[in-house]
């Protein structure tokens, strides 16, 4: 029964906002939202394998590896419902002082706080949804919805290039989903055992299934699939959507969509028979290396921290996309991925909630134009650093561990690749956070203001970071008690 | 060969060939319309020339995919024309002289591949898959080849009705719920398409989707 609960609540939840609209206050709503986002972490928990049956007809089911992504989106939600309730209070006290010093101020949103409450929660509820799903179509039809219910969100704020950012993602991502369509009838095509595309009858008769239409399905569903997740030649529309939203919205598509794309191609990857692993190993390890490739090339020298951070998605999307491909040849890896996976997720949720805070103090996305952060906003400015260094997995970080599992497994040369590629992006990374963090800060009033705003907004960011810090420790302990046994 | 089942397939490739060849929105409009039709509707004719008897549930799916594709879709799009003042595609980025002979090279394309795969012995008929395939290519293209972000959208239900033709042609079972969440995800689709062009149209005066370029990389300094 939770497992129609995580889906029902932020669903019912978004109903009330949507409908109680502005007959109840902004705290108001804004205090429903974080209790949904509570009680959907509390049925999250409770549909865990640990605690209940798994399974539901042959619908939805959980089991020990989309169990633990359910619980992780769960928790990253309600940091972010938190930190939204903050930020939201942020942007009304500086829309109000704005009003009050010249009388043509314009609202920079475009629609009302309760639908833009509510489309998250919609979101949420998608890729719960998703997540969820033992039916390959139902998937799709989840990771569609989440499209719809997200693209609004990237707009939230009215300018130009949150406009165009939503319509290159809107249309490219739609384009993206659609392909997967075709995948699956593909898919439907190959397989003899005519089970409407239900995962569990897959999973057994996967030597059943025919090859060339195996492999087209299965080309198409990682074009597809892939678009959304952001490998390298489908990425474009990631960077632009993540630099020209708010840091909230860029956090959960991030932390948590990314992964939920991400187990579409690893549930297609489990009912592939073995005669087809050997190149669905190659072509994702190709695309793989591409999208390390490419972050590395746009990183260096990138002059905007949110589109610097969208690369960083991009490049560990890349990873996770070659750690899936060692793990068809060795079962053990499967853990790394879901290791790798909930290590960028939390890094990822700080960091983009740190670069909201930056934004509302400094007003720019411009590397260059970000100085002093040190003496502007401490906080923000130490867990800035500090979450840039984990991400590009310095070793306390479970990120370091699983790229290091991850160098073992690929052995000498594509090893020694991967190395050189992750040391350009750590380059690139860190000489964009030391510039913003060193230096003297402007010292306009308004500005020390907004920063006096944004470093009350530390907290969230912090249990985040502090949790990535933490399972790394403990992902470390545990690599040195299994080697000191061998 | 069973004769209407190859005339509704053959006219739906017409449509799409249609497409790439014309300005008017208000046409292309109409042609995704009827393509939406006869797609509703080829179930329909496969249920009555193989004299099976018509299940409740066909012709259920088959009425709700008629009324959203063929008239619910249309009418919202056209309301986003009206609305954004819109009615020709005045400067493709190719031609439409040079359109129509791409459009056909498409379907020459898709033919060819179609020819190449092994198919189960339930495809409703052979045309199904190439149809389909020549379907999906304009769509793109369209996408590609034009500016209006409104044209964009016609070019996507394009290519979203000839993948829905791949699925009903093949004779594809995955469940009346599945497909109802698949016209579901269309149909808010189209409905969130075009209030962005409304407001596309309100921020920036325009809707040359060509001239949204001001997301990208900058040299460093």
């Amino acid at each position: 029964m939770p497992l129609l609960l995580n889906i029902l609540i932020p669903a019912v939840f978004a109903g009330i906002i949507f409908f109680l609209g502005k007959r109840i206050s902004a705290q108001q709503s804004r205090h429903l939202f974080v209790l949904c986002a509570l009680l959907n972490f509390v049925s999250a928990l409770l549909s865990q394998p640990l605690f209940a049956l798994t399974q539901l007809g042959s619908w939805l089911f959980l089991d020990k590896f989309s169990a633990p992504i359910l619980l992780l989106s769960a928790s990253l939600f309600v940091w972010v419902s938190i930190y939204a309730g903050g930020w939201l209070q942020a942007l009304d006290d500086m829309s109000r002082r704005g009003a009050e010093r010249d009388s043509g101020f314009r609202d920079p949103r475009l629609f009302p706080e309760h639908v833009f409450l509510s489309c998250t929660l919609l979101f949420l509820a998608a890729m719960n949804l998703a997540i969820s799903s033992a039916n390959l179509g139902l998937f799709w039809v989840a990771i569609e919805a989440t499209t719809l219910v997200s693209a609004p969100l990237l707009c939230f704020q009215r300018s130009k290039a949150a406009l165009e950012a939503m319509w290159k993602y809107l249309l490219i991502c739609s384009l993206g989903i659609a392909l997967a369509l075709l995948g699956l009838f593909f898919l439907a095509i190959a397989e003899p055992t005519q089970s409407g595309l239900n995962l569990f009858a897959l999973m057994e008769h996967s030597e059943a299934l025919n090859l060339q239409w195996g492999k087209a399905a299965f080309i198409l569903i990682l074009a597809g699939y892939g678009t959304k997740m952001g490998l390298a030649p489908f990425h474009t529309w990631l960077p632009d959507a993540y630099s020209a939203t708010p840091g909230l919205v860029s956090a959960l598509l991030s932390g948590a969509l990314l992964n939920c794309a991400f187990l579409g191609i690893f549930r297609f990857t489990q009912i592939m028979p073995a005669a087809l692993l050997p190149s669905c190993r190659q072509m994702l390890l190709a695309l793989g290396f591409l999208s390390l490739l490419t972050a590395a090339f746009f990183v260096v020298r990138q002059q905007n921290y949110k589109r610097l951070l969208g690369y960083s998605s991009i490049e560990h999307m890349g990873i996770l996309a070659i750690i899936l491909a060692c793990s068809l040849s060795n079962a053990d890896m499967q853990r790394v991925l879901l290791w790798h996976i909930i290590g960028h997720s939390l890094l990822k949720v700080a960091l983009f909630l740190l670069a909201g805070n930056i934004f509302l103090a400094y007003g720019t996305r411009s590397v260059t134009a970000v100085k002093g952060m040190f003496e502007s906003m401490r906080w923000n400015a130490f867990l800035f650093l500090l979450c840039l260094l984990m991400l590009c997995g310095s070793p306390p970080s479970p990120l370091f561990v699983s790229e290091l599992l991850l160098v073992f497994e690929l052995g000498p040369w594509l090893g020694a690749a991967l190395l050189f590629l992750l040391f350009m992006v750590a380059a690139g990374m860190l000489h964009a956070g030391m510039r913003m963090c060193m230096g003297t800060s402007p010292r306009q009033e308004s500005m020390r203001k907004a920063a006096l705003l944004a470093e009350r907004l530390f907290p969230m960011p912090a249990v985040a970071a502090f949790l990535a810090l933490s399972f790394g420790v403990s992902l470390i302990f545990l690599l040195i008690r299994t080697y000191t046994i061998f | 060969m069973n004769g209407l089942i190859e005339i509704l397939l053959l006219s739906f490739l017409l449509c799409g060939f249609l497409l790439a060849n014309s300005s008017r929105l208000m046409y292309c409009i109409k042609l995704v319309a009827v393509q939406g039709f006869l797609l509703g509707f080829l179930p329909l004719a496969v249920a009555k020339v193989e004299g099976g008897s018509l299940d409740w549930e066909v012709l259920l799916l088959a009425m709700i995919n008629i009324a959203v594709k063929g008239a619910v879709l249309p009418y919202m799009l056209q309301k986003a024309m009206l609305k954004a003042g819109v009615r020709r595609e005045m400067e493709p980025l190719l031609g439409y002289a040079a359109s129509g002979l791409v459009a056909l090279s498409l379907i020459a394309l898709s033919f060819w591949f179609a020819q190449q795969l092994e198919y189960s012995e339930q495809v409703v008929s052979r045309l199904a898959a190439p149809v389909a395939f020549s379907g999906i290519l304009i769509g793109l293209f369209l996408i590609v080849a034009r500016r209006k972000a409104l044209t964009q959208v016609i070019g996507f239900l394009c290519f979203e009705n000839s993948i829905a033709l791949f699925g009903a042609g093949m004779m594809l079972q995955y469940g009346a719920l599945i497909e109802l969440g698949i016209l579901l995800d269309v149909f808010v689709m189209v409905f969130v398409m075009g209030i962005a062009v409304f407001q596309i149209k309100q921020e920036f005066q325009h809707i040359n989707a060509d001239l949204l370029n001001a997301l990208k990389e900058r040299p460093g300094k």
